[in-house]
């Protein structure tokens, strides 16, 4: 039997950084990951994550999960093993592997399990045709297999996994009939709303799906209004035709393991589930067992890293590794993840890890400052369509006089997420967030330049640059682009508003790349001055 | 279909291989798993349910959920959304429970 100090099972963003952080202290991991590629879902994230710095927002999944995992083979203390299934969690501490086509046997003196979540099903008339997937399974098939995987899809689920797979099938030229949406908010972040929109693709809240239909496979869906009861309005049912319906209705604990291991689960409304409940330090009810990303409560991503950090540390420490300096990285870490969860979207979270603190023993204390944090809420439209009214944009509209004196940034962020690369990307020191990263950024216009560096290094997709000055009559909006083909420089691409028509054809001024890991291309475009704050997307097909 | 231009990805599919789907030839890239080969070649229905015996396709793609079992070279309840594809292995759909070979 194979002795080992850190048994972590799972290589995904938690599993990953969970064994980076213990063996960094000295301890050695094996990781048991099921798949052939380690990396979770980060191998088929194409878009730039959110968060601060020390998540590495800005930098796209595919990028930090190639990263996290040169990191971890360069490691001499971990051990990889991948399509390596953990089978079982034994009584005496035995855990059961399949590897290399064997039945091995591990001994670990610490488990961390980091298996991640699964996609939740519906149910509706139909819903097992061919051509009925998870959104990350679409993902998948798309970002890491290069495959077409439909012509026309209907996504149900405007929650941040919706949005995203739905621009990302956009992007690799698939067309998107609609996101629906059962709920009145859009789930997700905003900013993913408004970029689907600006590509044409309208989110349809207090919507449901009533069936799939189709000969073999999918050739339409049945969508209807709901009620506040969630009950579809009659007579407002609607045939959309399309070949493929993705479900993006949220994520289920992987805690198979967690059960087995004899681990206290609870279910947890707000962590979207069955939760193993673990104390601050992540660790289970049974002892040396730790439970760290979406098997204990579905987060973000950069939300996993941190609590694999957490847990790699605390499970090195109980090894009586890493020394006193150790506790400073523990409380950086703990700290990080308050961060994440202070802004608005991480109400639900903080709810539900309540509810845990109490089923652990350890209520957190009365005067807990997330609690107390008030936030300011979207009252206008945009909550429910992602498309900025005439009153938000009239919110953050530079003055007439600022206008006159060149180009200058304009965020159209307007939601409280976790996130703050533009202030980073600013070198004038231009762009500020007053409180945390979960604060929206003001531009201040004295000190803003109009370089637009912060165009194509928004992971948000939300800041352009106007130029009112740059002839009488016509203006030079400098807009992010992640689309191909790229436009021509000199030729005319059609410009589009804030919900994806077609405003005309303009000038295509300059093309500006990001970079080569950045990729995200800045567009110039010469538009006349009365639509500079209207053209908000461009395209070329 | 393949996916020719992304913005963000770059797909390094190397040689051609062939596989065989139902008896039939079917062209692939090793990097591809067999159920995004059968994709690729227009092909979503890869078995039947059991009682019932309606179409099944792929719903995870993650090998979590047991909706894409096919027989790989004889073998019933192969994942193939997370099995490579390999040349020449012959993969048929599968009508309801697999037989295991004895």
């Amino acid at each position: 039997m194979k002795t080992v100090e850190i048994l972590v099972i799972g290589g995904g963003p938690a599993g990953l950084c969970a064994a980076l952080s213990a063996s960094a202290l000295g301890a050695k991991v094996l990781i048991a990951e099921r798949d052939e590629m380690p990396g979770g879902q980060l191998v088929k994230q194409t878009h730039k994550f959110f968060g601060s710095e020390k998540q590495h927002a800005g930098e796209r999944g595919i990028h930090i999960g190639q990263m996290l995992l040169e990191n971890a083979q360069a490691e001499p203390n971990i051990e990889l093993w991948t399509s390596s299934c953990v089978l079982s969690i034994y009584e005496d501490g035995v855990v059961t592997i399949e590897h290399a086509g064997q039945h091995v046997k591990v001994k670990p003196e610490r488990i961390i399990i980091a298996t991640g979540a699964a996609e939740k099903f519906l149910g509706f008339p139909g819903n097992d045709l061919p051509g009925i997937y998870g959104a990350g399974a679409v993902q998948t098939l798309m970002n890491v297999d290069g495959v077409k995987p439909a012509q026309r899809v209907l996504m149900v689920g405007a929650g941040n996994i919706g949005l995203i797979v739905s621009y990302q099938l956009k992007q690799a030229g698939v067309e998107v009939e609609a996101v629906i949406e059962g709920s009145s908010k859009i789930g997700g972040y905003l900013v993913h709303a408004s970029k689907i929109q600006r590509a044409g693709i309208p989110v349809l809240i207090k919507h449901t799906i009533l069936e799939a239909y189709g000969d073999g496979q999918v050739e339409g869906a049945v969508i209807a209004q709901i009620d506040e009861c969630w009950q579809p309005i009659a007579g407002t049912e609607r045939k959309i035709a399309c070949d493929t319906i993705c479900l993006a209705v949220g994520l289920s604990p992987l805690t198979e393991l967690a059960w087995q291991a004899g681990c206290e689960v609870a279910f947890i409304r707000e962590l979207s589930g069955h939760v193993p409940i673990v104390n601050e330090c992540l660790e289970s009810t049974v002892p040396g067992i730790y439970c760290a990303g979406d098997v204990s409560g579905i987060e973000e991503a950069s939300a996993a890293m941190v609590e694999g950090r957490l847990a790699g540390l605390c499970a090195a420490v109980s090894l009586s590794y890493g020394g006193a300096a150790a506790q400073t990285l523990i409380d950086d870490a703990k700290q990080e993840l308050d961060e994440l969860r202070a802004g608005s979207m991480g109400i639900h979270i903080r709810e539900g890890l309540e509810k845990m603190a109490l089923k652990s023993g350890q209520p957190k204390s009365e005067d807990d400052t997330l609690k107390s944090k008030s936030f300011a809420e979207i009252k206008s439209t945009l909550i429910s369509d992602g498309i900025a009214t005439a009153d938000d944009i009239a919110a953050i509209l530079p003055t007439p006089e600022r206008f006159a004196k060149g180009p200058i940034a304009i965020a159209e962020c307007f939601q409280e997420i976790p996130c703050n690369p533009c202030v980073k990307a600013c070198k004038a020191g231009a762009i500020t967030m007053p409180g945390d990263i979960n604060d929206v950024p003001v531009v201040n216009g004295a000190l803003c330049n109009g370089c637009g560096l912060c165009i194509s290094l928004c992971p948000g997709l939300a800041i352009v640059v106007v130029d009112q000055t740059y002839s009488e009559d016509m203006a030079i909006v400098r807009l992010p682009y992640e689309y191909v083909p790229l436009p021509v420089v000199g030729t005319l691409a059609t410009g589009l508003d804030r919900e994806g028509n077609a405003l005309g054809q303009f000038e295509v001024k300059k093309v500006t790349s990001g970079g080569k890991k950045n990729m995200t291309y800045t567009i110039s475009l010469v538009v006349p001055k009365a639509l500079a704050m209207d053209v908000r997307g461009v395209s070329v097909v | 279909m393949r996916i020719e231009a992304h913005p963000v990805l770059n797909f390094e599919r190397g040689e051609k291989i062939t596989f065989f789907y139902n008896d039939k030839e079917v062209e692939a890239y090793p990097t591809e798993t067999i159920a995004a080969a059968l994709h690729a070649a227009g092909v979503r229905k890869l078995g039947e349910s059991p009682e019932l015996h309606r179409p099944r396709g792929l719903f995870c793609a993650i090998g979590n959920c047991s909706s894409c079992f096919m027989i790989v070279d004889g073998e019933p309840n192969m994942r193939v959304c997370v099995m490579k594809v390999r040349p020449g292995i012959r993969v048929e759909e599968q009508k309801g429970k697999g037989v295991i070979r004895t």
